[in-house]
Formats: C-alpha cells, structure tokens, sequence
C-alpha cells in the first residue's frame, strides 16, 4: 500500500470516528466533556424533571458541593423534559458512565428489578437525616421493596385551586366533598360567558383524575399499597362504589366543565383555570408560581382536595427523587452528593424554588409553607388518615400495557362510546389476571 | 442472476494460474475507501436500528423486565394485528396520508404556479410560503393544538367574529372533527414541499416549449396540459413517493396535538407505536408496529414504480 493510501485510510478511519464519536454523544447540556478528572474525582448526574430554572438551581447547589468537597466535580446532564425518562432509562440500559440520577416514582421498580439501581439502605443507616425525612418522603424512598433506593426531593401533591371572586360573587362555599363540588361547578358555569366550574382533565394520564374519585367514593377499604385492589383482594373496579365515582365523574365532565376538555391536558387545564374559562383545578403545587404571575392577588386560593362520601380522599404523592447506579465506580462520592442535596437546609430550598412539598419534617414549620397557597399542602400532610397517600400497582408486568389503554377507555365513556359498567368489567377482568399471573 | 455467469467464465479465463480470481484495481480501493465513512454511517445508523427492531419484534421486549428477554415467535404482530384499535389505525393512516397528499400537491401545485410569474414582493411571499417547512413538526402540532382549542382558539374566535358559527366548535373533543384538524394542520405543513419541488421543475421548462406550442395554436389551458404537465411529471412523481413515505412515517403533529385522542381516534401507525413505547413500554409490540410500517411502505413504493416507472424521473 502506498503513502497516499495510507494517508487515505487514516482520513476515512479519523472521519469515521469522529463521526460515530459525535453523533454518540448525549443530547444534552454537559458542563464537563471529561468523566474524570486528574485531581480527583468526577461524577456524572442526570436529572429528569428539567426545566430551565430547575436545571439552573441545581447547578447552583452543585457549585456549593463543588465548593465544600474540592476532589469532586460533578457534570450534570439535562435531556428536555419532554423523553427525560427515556433517555435515562437508555442511558442505563447501555450501561453509560452515570453515578447519580433522578428517580420517579413509577420507574423505581423497573429500574431496581433490572438492576440499574443502587439500595442504599447501607448508606442511609449511617445517615444522620434519614429520620428528618417525613412519613410521605419515606414511602416514596422504600415502596419497592421496602428498600430505600433514592432519596426525594420533593413532593408532588395537588389540592385544589378555586376562583375567590366567583365564589362571592355566586354564594358558593368552598368545597370540601366531591359531591359540593359538583353541586359548586354547576351553579358556576355558564357557557354563554365561557364560563366552566371545572377544569377537567381528560387527555394525557386523565385516568388518574377517575382513579382519585373512584378511591375517595371507596375509601378507607382501598389498599393504599396498591391501589387498583381493594384489601379484601377483590379489583377497585370490581365494586359499586366505583360504578357511581365513574357516573358521577362523567357527570362532572358533562354538566360542569368545556367540551373540549375530553382531551385537556396539564396545559389547558391549568390555562382554562389561569385564564378565567374555569373556576375549579385540582393540580400539584407546580401551578402556583404560573398563577401568581397570571391571576389577581385575592382573586385565586388553595384548599384541600375533596373527600368522598367515605370521609377520605386518597392521592398518589409524587415524590421524585435522587438515586445511584448500581455501576457506578464513585459510590462513595455519589453518597456524599446525594446526601448533601438531601440535607434538611438544601431540600427545603430546593423545593421552595421548585415548587413543590418539601421532604423534611422541619420544613413544615417554615413560614413560607405555614401560611398562603401552600397552606392546604401542610394540613392535609398533617391528617395522614383522612388524606390518605395510596402507590399504584407499577410493579406489575401489566402497568405499561393498561397505561396504553387508559386514556383511551375513558375518552370513549366520556363521548359515550363505552358504558361505566363495560369499562369496570374491562379493567376488573384486565387487573384479576394480572394479580392470578404476579410471579 | 443469468448475466453473472458469463464473466465468471470470463474471469476464470483470463486470471493467471495460483492467483485469486477477485481482484479490486488502485481506483476500485480507493472509492471502497472513499466510500468506507458513508457505508459505516448508514450501517450503524440505518441497518443496525433496522435489524435491531425486526429482532425486538419477536422478542417480549418490555422495559419491565429486561432480564428476561426471549423470542417469541409472531406473538407481538398476532397482538397488534387483532387488537381492535388496529382496523382504526389503519384506516387513519390511509386518511391521513391520502388527504395530506392530495391537498398538499393541489395547493403546493397552485403556489408554485402563483410564484413562477414575477410581480413585485415575490422574495416575500416566497419566504412566507416555506417557512411552515422549516419549523418543528412537533411546534407546529403545538400551535394548532392551541389554534384549534374551543375555549382559547383562535380559530373558534374568526368563526364566531364572522357569523359562520353560533357557538365554538370542540375540534379536538370529536373523533371525526380530530381528525379533519391534524390533517389540516399536515396540509399546512407540507404545502411547501410541494410548491419548493414544483417551482424548480416549472423553472427549468425552456421558454422556447411554450413559443414552439403557442406558434402551433395551443391556448394556455392546452400548453399547461401538453407542455407544462409532461415536463414536471417526472419530479412530481417522485416527491408525491416521497412524501407519501414521509407522510406515513411523520407522528409529530399528531403526537402534539392530540396524541391519538380522542379515545384513539386519531391514531395513526406511527402514534400508535409511539404509545406503545411510552405507555405501554413495550419495545417488542412497538417494533411489531415499525415492522409493520417497513411492509407496506416496501409494498406501495414496488407497485408506485411500476406503476409509473418513476425510476425515470427525478429531473431535480
């Protein structure tokens, strides 16, 4: 072979591989190129709840970590928000150089039972802050398994938004059942003004607006460890309760809220709401920063969400959190950045400036969240037993395919394509099988 | 296969004794070589995920359980094929592309007439046209999705302001109206593909055609259909393959819009194996789906070169 053959073939190779070398590399914002470092040591972190203002405190946070611990750097990856949990769960699969990342709560089976995933119960037995975590923060961080496997940093819980100055100006109460609300919605709606009682949720993951009323109209018999099944073994969509939560919900979508909101999602209803189309929103406290911007101060406040006719109301409290690879070569120092991030002084400001309930006990005696919208946040976190926190069956091999159907089934008994009775006996027979086949 | 035989023959003659008989010349090396970068960015690119999704379509690829990953015969396209979602996906997808096609090329066809004349702001109204072309199909899906809203839209708010309606319409509360609104928005969308080909085969029509046709007695109407059509059939030909392919394959706008709803009434393929990756996380079914899309895209692009020897074309 000749010299220019030579220079040839180390051109295409040297093309070659900046060309696969490139296109490898994760679409995301990287702070550092470099997986380690000569002086020490340097973690790579991948969030999963991104935002631009989110993505920015946390680099700040990472700067003070940086700070107090001068062998550690950390390289923070962002995907858009919108395919993060693909993208990290790609990222496992082909075992990417990774220590810590954001776990969610409906990923935390899958991620521990394919071993991507860290226990850290050696880790948290020496931590001195695992008991400041509140009781919510601690089902979150153990639910599989009863092992701890990431560490939350904040809480995801709704109450419900209602418009003041409609309020007054109709008489109504605020209500506290589901039935006041239903009865508070239609007195407030009026379509000839554009105006709605409810902001309903009837598109992306709209089941879960179905399963809250179903299990508040069930009550304290549901099983908050997995609440598609009653304690006596029998399905949630297996009882008469259920069937009048469905009627009454399609009642609600009917009499009280916009016909288009069959296929809302997050942002139309928090814009119907915002925007003065709808006076109700049952929503997590992420809209609270987005309504303040946008609604008159006095015009808008925060209560509780409401009970069923069993007293009770049960939620699934979101609770997002900070884990570590099971294949990371830095466990050690990706404690040391998880337990930092999770420190009582650190969470609690992180989730003020997020938005969202803070994880640790002492928070609830801050100012901040004693008093205004985040209020309701506090007192329903502090009655355990009638706003009771209940885990969806995640853990189950059928949880994908019935997510697929969901919405789905419950657009088409809105349009009334499916009866309330046919939709239980679907999801009734879909959910005995899959508790016959658990392994 | 006929024609191979003959230059073995040949070869074996001609190559001297103990030498092998395939031999590549300096020049041959050097485009393998020059073509060595392309072939590996196609194959890991193009072939692998290719080969890769038609295993995972037999395998019980769940992100559930990814310890457990075995073959599984035809299980994930007997699932598709008889899942009662699928007569619906499939008679969308045809909506969806046959009315995108159709209004796009009637629409792109009657811009780029409108912009071969030359008039005053052209540049304009040119960059106006093709600009939906450049944006995210995902933004645009977006945008409509806000457009087409009952309570916000402003689409509702010009038929209300102009009397055509009474009370706002819920486009994307009805199955049937859903529908109408993503094509509409693809309509949008693809119109400028049209008119961008359409306009670059109008422009390469000799003046001289036109002289010739005019000089023989033919009117305008008959110089469009015996000069104007046969010189741009060949281009037209091919980008109405191509988008067809495009078309099939394009989820964005609907993912953005409706995702499918309402109760799955817009789905088309390509959404449908989006949900069966995002929610239903099943890789395998998804694959099952993609497999599915290769088929008949293989299937229409076989007969649509026969039937039109399109392999002609391509004047652009």
């Amino acid at each position: 072979m000749g010299f220019r053959s030579w220079i040839s073939v180390a051109l295409q190779l040297t093309m070659a591989t900046a060309l696969l070398v490139g296109c490898s590399q994760p679409a995301a914002t990287s702070d550092s190129a470099s997986p380690s470092d000569a002086n020490g040591v340097t973690l790579k972190m991948v969030e999963s709840i991104t935002s631009p203002q989110r993505t920015a405190l946390l680099k700040e946070m990472l700067a003070q970590f940086e700070a107090k611990n001068p062998g550690i750097k950390v390289d923070l990856i962002s995907p858009p928000f919108e395919g993060a949990d693909q993208k990290i769960t790609q990222m496992l699969m082909a075992k990417e150089e990774l220590d810590v990342l954001e776990v969610r709560e409906f990923n935390a089976k899958q991620f521990s039972m394919n071993g991507f995933i860290e226990n850290l119960k050696p880790y948290t037995d020496k931590w001195q802050n695992y008991d400041q975590l509140t009781d919510v923060a601690k089902r979150r961080a153990t639910w599989v398994d009863k092992t701890p496997y990431y560490i939350p940093n904040g809480l995801y819980q709704r109450v419900l938004y209602y418009r003041t100055d409609w309020f007054k100006e109709a008489g109504v109460e605020v209500p506290k059942t589901w039935d006041e609300l239903l009865v508070a919605a239609k007195k407030l709606t009026d379509p000839a003004k554009n105006r709605y009682g409810y902001s309903f949720r009837g598109g992306g993951t709209g089941w879960d607006y179905a399963l809250i009323t179903m299990w508040a109209y069930n009550g304290t018999e549901v099983d908050p460890d997995s609440a598609f099944f009653m304690k006596d073994g029998r399905t949630l969509f297996s009882t008469p309760q259920s069937l009048q939560a469905m009627q009454y919900y399609k009642q609600l979508y009917k009499e009280a809220s916009p016909k288009d909101s069959v296929s809302w999602g997050f942002q139309e209803m928090v814009q119907g709401f915002v925007a003065g189309s709808t006076a109700m929103l049952i929503q997590d406290p992420d809209v609270i920063d987005g309504a303040k911007e946008k609604m008159q101060e006095g015009t808008w406040a925060t209560a509780p969400i409401p009970l069923g006719p069993s007293g009770v109301a049960q939620q699934v409290v979101g609770g997002p959190g900070w884990g570590m690879t099971s294949y990371s070569k830095h466990k050690e120092e990706a404690w040391k950045l998880i337990e930092f991030l999770s420190d009582p002084e650190q969470s609690t400001h992180f989730a003020k400036k997020t938005s969202t309930i803070p994880v640790v006990k002492s928070a609830a005696e801050d100012e901040f969240y004693k008093t205004g919208y985040f209020q309701p946040f506090i007192e329903m976190s502090q009655q355990p037993t009638k706003f009771l926190d209940v885990s969806r069956p995640v853990d189950y091999k059928g949880w994908g395919a019935w997510q697929s159907t969901a919405d789905k089934d419950i657009q088409s008994f809105l349009l009334d394509q499916l009866t309330a009775e046919d939709l239980l006996k679907k999801w009734d027979q879909y959910w005995t099988k899959e508790k016959a086949e658990r392994k | 296969m006929d024609t191979q035989k003959p230059i073995v023959m040949m070869t074996k003659q001609v190559v001297p004794e103990g030498k092998k008989s395939f031999r590549i010349s300096k020049e041959g090396r050097f485009i393998f070589l020059c073509l060595l970068p392309a072939i590996l960015f196609v194959s890991v690119f193009t072939y692998y995920p290719l080969v890769r999704g038609i295993i995972m379509s037999f395998q019980n690829y769940t992100l559930f359980d990814l310890m457990n990953i075995q073959f599984i015969g035809l299980d994930n396209f007997v699932n598709v094929l008889t899942s009662p979602d699928f007569p619906r996906v499939a008679m969308n997808s045809f909506y969806w592309v046959f009315f995108s096609l159709v209004f796009q090329l009637l629409f792109g066809f009657m811009l780029a007439l409108l912009m071969r004349k030359k008039f005053r702001g052209r540049g304009i109204y040119q960059a106006f046209v093709f600009f939906p072309w450049a944006m995210s199909g995902f933004l645009i899906g977006l945008i409509w999705r806000w457009m087409f809203n009952a309570q916000f839209g402003v689409i509702n708010d010009l038929l209300l302001k102009t009397g055509l309606i009474d009370a706002p319409i819920s486009f994307l509360a009805d199955g049937t109206w859903a529908m109408a609104a993503v094509i509409i928005a693809n309509i949008w969308y693809g119109v400028a593909f049209f008119a961008i080909m359409i306009l670059a085969a109008l422009q390469s029509i000799p003046e001289e055609l036109y002289e010739a046709a005019a000089m023989d007695g033919a009117g305008r109407i008959q110089q469009f259909w015996r000069v104007t059509l046969p010189y741009i059939m060949p281009t037209m030909l091919v980008t109405i393959l191509l988008r067809v392919i495009w078309i099939l394959n394009f989820p964005d706008i609907i993912y953005a819009m409706t995702n499918g709803a309402p109760a799955g009434s817009t789905h088309i393929f390509a959404t449908y194996m989006i949900d069966k990756v995002i929610f239903g996380q099943d890789y395998g079914q998804a694959s099952a789906v993609g497999v599915i899309i290769v088929v008949i895209l293989m299937l229409f692009t076989i007969f649509y070169v026969k039937a039109t020897k399109v392999e002609k074309g391509g004047d652009f």
